[in-house]
């Protein structure tokens, strides 16, 4: 009685709900891109409105009106007369990625183990699938999430230590948007990482390496035989066979697992890898740039021979190299042969691209979304007061919907009535 | 590694529209559906300000209607209600109170239940249809039904008559329940009689995870301070810090045994009188029996409190011999008693696994397991249970807090 590691993933949440294809991730970011922009417009055209009513009535001059601005976004002009110019998809996505990295660097500073920091920074990005960074600003987001994910690993801290921790941040502001970041998460928790993954083939290499590794029978080898094998094993793929002592291949074998390791601690959370593909897929990719031929070499040995003549392990390896490919994409992911020049340049142009975006989202934010911790107040004491305020707010709402009902159905014709009855979630 | 998992093609769901039927949203996926996504721009922030994950909640929580009170645990109250559409699928509500002490946010067992159970889909798992925030930000979780009472409330009724068949399906429900939760790496933690809930049908569920982890990676440490004291195992008592599956499959071994003699096996009012009752039973465990044991933390060696001696050195308790198990568990069989002495082997080391469990003869040989439809069942636990049964296995409001044991109090047990 074994389930599969194939059985557990696919009953994961992760699979069932955050995997997806780039073609539907890409569709989800322009639509999300696109419902906050309006949002973003309307709201600033209404507070236009609201300031010029104001100004017929009031009288105080043009400078202190705009001094006093919105609450905690005192600094964000509103220009009178320009429409707001809002991020592009492409510029969220830059965005989400600089805030993925610091919360990479806060979880590292307040040594959180990895599996706590991996799991933050999915949290934020599956957060800003569905939310702009113009709605919600990153850096509150990133550190109530990475809260979150301290809890939802079951590693302690307490509130009061980390918003000690954390430069001019209140308790308060931790928790307010911690009911956003749930909702938006839809209460899926649970992230599963390649880590483990990893290290468990790491184990198995070493096996592999000492000539006393489990062997699939149908490989029809010994260990010794496979250990003999993997000692002619060329550095580089299309390399000539080497002659590596035990000892030596035993110190390749560990190299690569730090150097996949890394990878999978930047590269594979910093970019779509998850949404994208499974565990074991995205450690074996980050093995694969790690040392190509040992990796090969790894999977071979689980299909019977000849391994490349099997359109599982061919299908299964050029999905490995697409996934590398998007690894080894990220601007973390240094070979050998990056120089250092080049490495400090490409930091630096990423430094002044980042600073460009922050400044334009200045610019662009949601005025309604500005302060999270009021706004989560007013939401409890809506919910306090209950009674009239839901009742009109629920009228309102039945006939906004109505209204959207009314525009659907005379563009596609009514909806089937089973629909409407029958349906039920889940 | 298990070679079929990197082979399968790339994760592709059925549905990733995750958007639910909200007549809005649903013009939106409509619209998408034809391609032209720039036209759901036609959304206007009309909304109160509430954005899509916000209207996505307020989905899931409109297709439930609450209806009456089922009872209350230490950090939920449980309400009866059913789907909107369909009054006849019925579910219970759990809403998790709001702790006034634990100034942390959303409360730690709320997050640990919601994180498991929204991974784990076993017919003897209870499940989780769906979870939903309010206004005020309590978090409901929306479980399966399971109208029938618990295991516990089971054997304590005495007008409901079982056999040694009747045991064996209940325990072989219980058992696949565990196995399947460490198959996907996650410690119970608190597997008890009353968390064994039963369905109309008379299938027992798992529930409460609560106290819920993930296997920890090797070297992590872990709190001992968890399952219900009655249900503890040894290396928890003695202050482990590095355990297993073990700890569960201890667990279940006290539930089996009691479904046998209809009482509690193992009670006791503290931590220390919880050691001797075991010791009562599996006599006392020393570095020969249990190597490594002198290392746990509160790990006492059978000296002062022991009498007996063996070529001069004071040996603790032993164990009773089998005669004991066959007098006192006939409910069992002799497979069934070697099963539950193989559950409760002090040394986790030498315990079962969950796997070694579902591979015992106990569950091949005769008699077979009594078929679900022909269980014995306790009617409506509804009603049944007023709020002093439900108190019947000592639990007291400890305001659990995260990481606690639930505490045990003894109010009930002397009377
Ligand atoms: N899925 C369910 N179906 C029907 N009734 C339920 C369900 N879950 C719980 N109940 C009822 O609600 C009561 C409270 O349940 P809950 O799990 O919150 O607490 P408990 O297990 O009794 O106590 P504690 O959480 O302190 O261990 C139960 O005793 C039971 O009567």
């Amino acid at each position: 009685m074994k389930l599969t590691e194939d059985d557990l993933y696919r009953s994961s949440t992760q699979f069932k709900h955050w995997s997806f294809t780039p073609e539907q991730l890409a569709s989800q970011r322009l639509k999300t891109n696109i419902t906050a922009s309006e949002r973003v417009k309307a709201a600033v055209k209404r507070q236009r409105a609201q300031r010029l009513r104001q100004q017929d009535t009031a009288s105080t001059s043009e400078s202190e009106r705009n001094g006093s601005g919105i609450e905690n976004g005192g600094n964000t002009p509103i220009p009178m007369d320009k429409e707001v110019n809002c991020l592009t998809v492409a510029e969220e996505q830059k965005l989400v990625n600089t805030f993925c990295e610091r919360a990479i660097d806060l979880g590292t500073f307040f040594k959180f183990p990895t599996e706590v920091i991996a799991t933050g920074v999915q949290y934020l990005r599956r957060f800003y699938l569905y939310n702009s960074p113009m709605t919600y600003e990153p850096q509150t987001i990133s550190r109530s999430a990475m809260f979150i994910a301290n809890k939802t690993e079951g590693h302690h801290l307490t509130l009061e230590k980390y918003a000690a921790g954390l430069t001019k941040t209140s308790t308060e502001q931790v928790l307010a948007p911690e009911y956003l970041i749930v909702q938006a998460l839809r209460f899926h928790f649970d992230v599963r990482h390649p880590f483990r993954g990893l290290k468990g083939g790491h184990l198995e290499m070493v096996e592999m390496a000492k000539g006393n590794a489990a062997i699939l029978p149908t490989l029809g080898k010994s260990a010794k035989e496979l250990q003999a094998e993997m000692q002619k094993l060329p550095r580089k793929a299309g390399g000539p066979p080497t002659n590596t002592t035990i000892k030596d291949l035993e110190k390749r074998v560990t190299e690569a697992y730090g150097h996949a390791s890394h990878i999978l601690k930047t590269a594979a959370i910093l970019t779509d890898s998850y949404f994208l593909y499974t565990p074991s897929q995205t450690w074996l990719s980050a093995h694969l740039l790690a040392d190509e031929p040992l990796t090969h070499f790894y999977i071979s040995s689980k299909f019977p021979p000849p391994a490349t003549s099997n359109p599982t392990y061919t299908k299964l390896l050029s999905k490995l190299r697409e996934c590398a490919a998007l690894l080894s994409s990220h601007r973390s992911f240094t070979s050998s042969s990056t120089s250092k020049e080049e490495k400090e340049a490409r930091e630096k142009k990423e430094q002044a691209e980042v600073q460009q975006l922050i400044k334009k989202l200045r610019h662009c934010r949601d005025p309604d979304k500005m302060d999270l911790v009021k706004l989560n107040k007013a939401q409890k004491r809506d919910a306090a007061e209950g009674g009239q305020l839901e009742e009109s707010k629920a009228k309102r709402r039945k006939l906004e919907r109505e209204g959207y009902q009314k525009e659907a159905d005379e563009f596609w014709g009514p909806e089937l009535p089973k629909m409407e009855n029958g349906a039920k979630a889940n | 590694m298990a070679y079929s998992p990197v082979l399968s093609p790339k994760p592709n769901p059925p549905a990733t529209k995750p958007l639910p039927a909200n007549p809005k949203t649903k013009a939106l996926a409509i619209l998408n559906a034809s391609n032209s996504p720039a036209t759901t721009a036609a959304s206007t922030p009309g909304d109160g300000g509430l954005d899509l994950a916000e209207q996505m909640n307020d989905e899931v929580r409109r297709q439930f209607i609450t209806g009456n009170r089922l009872g209350e645990g230490t950090y939920a109250i449980v309400y009866s209600g059913h789907y909107l559409s369909d009054p006849k699928s019925l579910v219970a509500i759990k809403k998790i109170k709001v702790n006034a002490d634990y100034k942390d946010g959303i409360a730690m067992d709320a997050i640990r239940e919601i994180k498991y159970l929204s991974e784990l889909s076993h017919p003897n798992i209870i499940r989780l249809h769906a979870v939903f925030s309010t206004k005020d930000q309590n978090i409901s979780l929306v479980l399966e039904h399971l109208p029938l009472g618990d295991l516990e409330q089971l054997w304590k009724t005495h007008t409901v008559s079982y056999g040694i068949a009747d045991i064996k399906a209940w325990a072989s429900m219980l058992a696949q329940a565990v196995w399947f939760c460490h198959e996907n790496f996650i410690l119970h933690r608190d597997i008890k009689g009353n968390n064994l809930l039963i369905a109309a049908d008379g299938t027992v569920k798992l529930a409460d995870f609560g106290l819920a982890r993930s296997f920890a990676d090797p070297g992590r440490p872990m709190t001992y301070n968890v399952i219900t004291r009655f249900y503890r195992p040894p290396e928890l008592l003695y202050g482990a810090r590095y355990y297993g599956g073990g700890v569960d499959v201890w667990s279940m071994g006290v539930v089996i045994a009691e479904l046998a003699i209809r009482e509690f096996f193992l009670p006791s009012e503290t931590d220390v009188g919880q050691l001797s009752a075991i010791y009562e039973v599996f006599g006392h465990p020393t570095e020969e029996s249990w190597p490594g044991i002198s290392k746990l933390e509160f790990y006492i060696p059978p000296d002062a409190s022991s009498t007996a001696t063996t070529n001069g050195v004071k040996v603790g308790k032993k164990g009773q011999p089998l005669g004991y198990w066959k007098a006192r568990f006939p409910l069992l069989g002799e497979d069934g008693i070697d099963l539950v002495r193989g559950m409760l082997t002090l040394d986790p080391r030498k315990r079962l696994s969950a796997r070694q469990v579902l591979e015992h003869r106990y569950w091949t040989n005769a008699p077979r397991p009594t078929k679900k439809e022909d269980l014995p069942k306790q009617g409506g636990g509804e009603k049944k249970m007023g709020e002093d049964l439900k108190r019947r296995g000592g639990e007291v409001d400890s305001g659990r807090a995260d990481k606690v044991a639930r505490k045990l109090d003894f109010s009930a047990l002397k009377k």
